[in-house]
């Protein structure tokens, strides 16, 4: 349903999404990981339409995306949308108004949930709750493609629990693409069905979580064992302590030996290993 | 269709900054001496006021709440046709009963100056219409371009003209022309033509710079 093709984006002399080939064919909950300034943000409003690449193609269910597509069937929300300073129940109202496809009593549902002051004004709002009432209009708006970004920021533990809930249920009512940006990569593992992480605005790695859950390890020993185990695989990245070595690899595992540790990685840990660099640096 | 009219209900509904001005202009302006302005021009304030409102305001509010481009675009065209229709209307009233209040002295409604009113009320109301239209959507293309550089170079030619076209004669006519034909007409059938003519041609390029509009 989503197809990019060699998509990049520049803003000047910098080049912030590199060549981006994917396809996302599948309705599903899907995860986009990346550091700050990693492309995040430029590739889901390049998805929504809300502002043209320099290179390459996007479309969506075969419909070309520009800031020309009139209605793209694309919604997209930040974090800090700003929204008219109406009454929360009013601007649901008013969002199931100028969206055919709106679900009102999901959106009325939600905000009950999540215990939004229904006659409190926008602009009076937290910014957790803000972000909650922006989210809750992009999900209610079922449209085929549903890009949030950053949703959770500002949300307590309580809030977040909550929202990968709804997020769920969501998905379970209207199965289509959701595609959810984050930092608080653990939290949303239960929820989500695939991964995607990006890095310097290239795809690093774009997979099921279950394809991490078998693949990612850490394998840890003397630096001449983790050499000899990992010599054919897929190494990601290196630590090196004294003469004890630890390898991440994305691959099958090698046999437990005597001399080795091999744990599998967190995706925490994988998402730190991929992106693969401290301080700057590339390890 | 639903979706569009909850847009137009929305664009006026958050134009209230625009009312209240031309309210507090209409109801406030004075002016001495035996010639006299009348209020009711001050009522063409809400024309050159929305298109702000619409264009810098509403338009990612509206995005941001799920509406399409497209609707909004539509929705700002008739919400520009009802204000229209609403301020001619407006003015009309106060140019028929309250201008000729003022019985010492002479009031200038620029229904007269712009001649409409040879037509009588009514023709002279639907010009003033079609008129203040023209002027919202031109308004509303001119300000949509200001995020991109040609919206700047719009500005600089507009400028140029103005500025070259004045102080030399030959030039002047030509500028004097085009103003006699969409303002100083007293010809409603092609002032109310060319006026819906500008208009449309407008309205298309104001869709081809909302399809460049980012967020």
């Amino acid at each position: 349903m989503i197809e990019l093709k060699q998509v990049t984006k520049q803003y000047g002399q910098a080049t912030v999404l590199k060549n981006i080939t994917l396809s996302i064919d599948e309705p599903g909950i899907y995860c986009l990981l990346g550091r700050n300034g990693a492309g995040k943000t430029t590739l889901l409003k390049s998805i929504a339409g809300y502002q043209n690449i320099t290179s390459g193609t996007i479309q969506v269910d075969g419909k070309k995306i520009t800031t020309s597509a009139l209605d793209p069937g694309v919604s997209y929300i930040e974090n800090f949308a700003k929204h008219f300073n109406l009454p929360v129940r009013k601007l649901l109202k008013i969002a199931s108004e100028v969206n055919p496809n709106y679900d009102y009593d999901f959106a009325s549902e939600m905000m009950e949930r999540f215990e939004l002051e229904e006659k409190k004004k926008f602009n009076h709002l937290s910014l957790g709750m803000k972000t909650m009432v922006s989210t809750i209009i992009c999900l209610a708006s079922n449209k085929k493609v549903i890009l949030l970004d950053e949703p959770v920021l500002g949300f307590d533990a309580i809030m977040r629990v909550e929202f990968y809930n709804m997020l769920t249920e969501s998905f379970q009512k209207h199965p289509r693409i959701i595609i959810v940006s984050t930092h608080i990569i653990e939290e949303i593992a239960k929820t989500i069905q695939k991964l995607m992480i990006i890095d310097k605005g290239s795809v690093r790695f774009f997979g099921t979580l279950h394809s991490v859950e078998t693949k990612a390890f850490s394998i840890s020993g003397l630096q001449k064992d983790v050499e000899a185990a990992t010599r054919n695989l897929n190494v990601i990245g290196q630590d090196a302590a004294g003469g004890l070595v630890t390898r991440y690899i994305f691959d099958n595992p090698p046999k437990q030996t005597a001399s080795l540790e091999i744990h599998p990685l967190t995706l925490q840990d994988f998402f730190v290993q991929m992106v693969g660099h401290k301080g700057g640096t590339t390890k | 269709m639903t979706a569009i009219f909850a847009i137009v209900k929305r664009l006026l509904a958050s134009n209230k900054i625009s009312f209240i001005i031309t309210a507090l202009a209409v109801f406030c302006a004075t002016s001495s001496g035996e010639t006299v302005l009348s209020n009711g021009n001050y009522t063409w304030l809400l024309a050159t006021l929305t298109p702000f409102f619409f264009v810098f305001y509403d338009f990612s509010k509206l995005m941001h709440l799920g509406a399409s481009k497209k609707d909004y675009f539509i929705g700002c065209l008739i919400s520009y046709g009802i204000l229209a229709l609403c301020i001619s209307l407006v003015n009309t009233g106060i140019h028929l009963w309250i201008d000729p209040a003022y019985s010492a002295q002479t009031v200038v409604n620029m229904m007269d100056v712009c001649k409409w009113t040879e037509n009588g009320m009514l023709v002279a109301g639907f010009q003033q219409m079609f008129f203040l239209l023209l002027v919202m959507v031109f308004l509303h293309m001119l300000l949509s371009m200001q995020a991109h550089w040609y919206g700047w170079l719009a500005d600089a030619v507009l400028v140029a003209i103005i500025c070259v076209f004045t102080p030399i004669a030959p030039l002047r006519a030509i500028l004097t022309g085009f103003f006699q034909i969409i303002m100083l007409n007293s010809n409603a059938a092609l002032h109310i033509g060319i006026c819906l003519l500008l208009s449309a041609a407008l309205s298309i390029g104001g869709i081809a710079v909302l399809k460049k509009k980012t967020l």
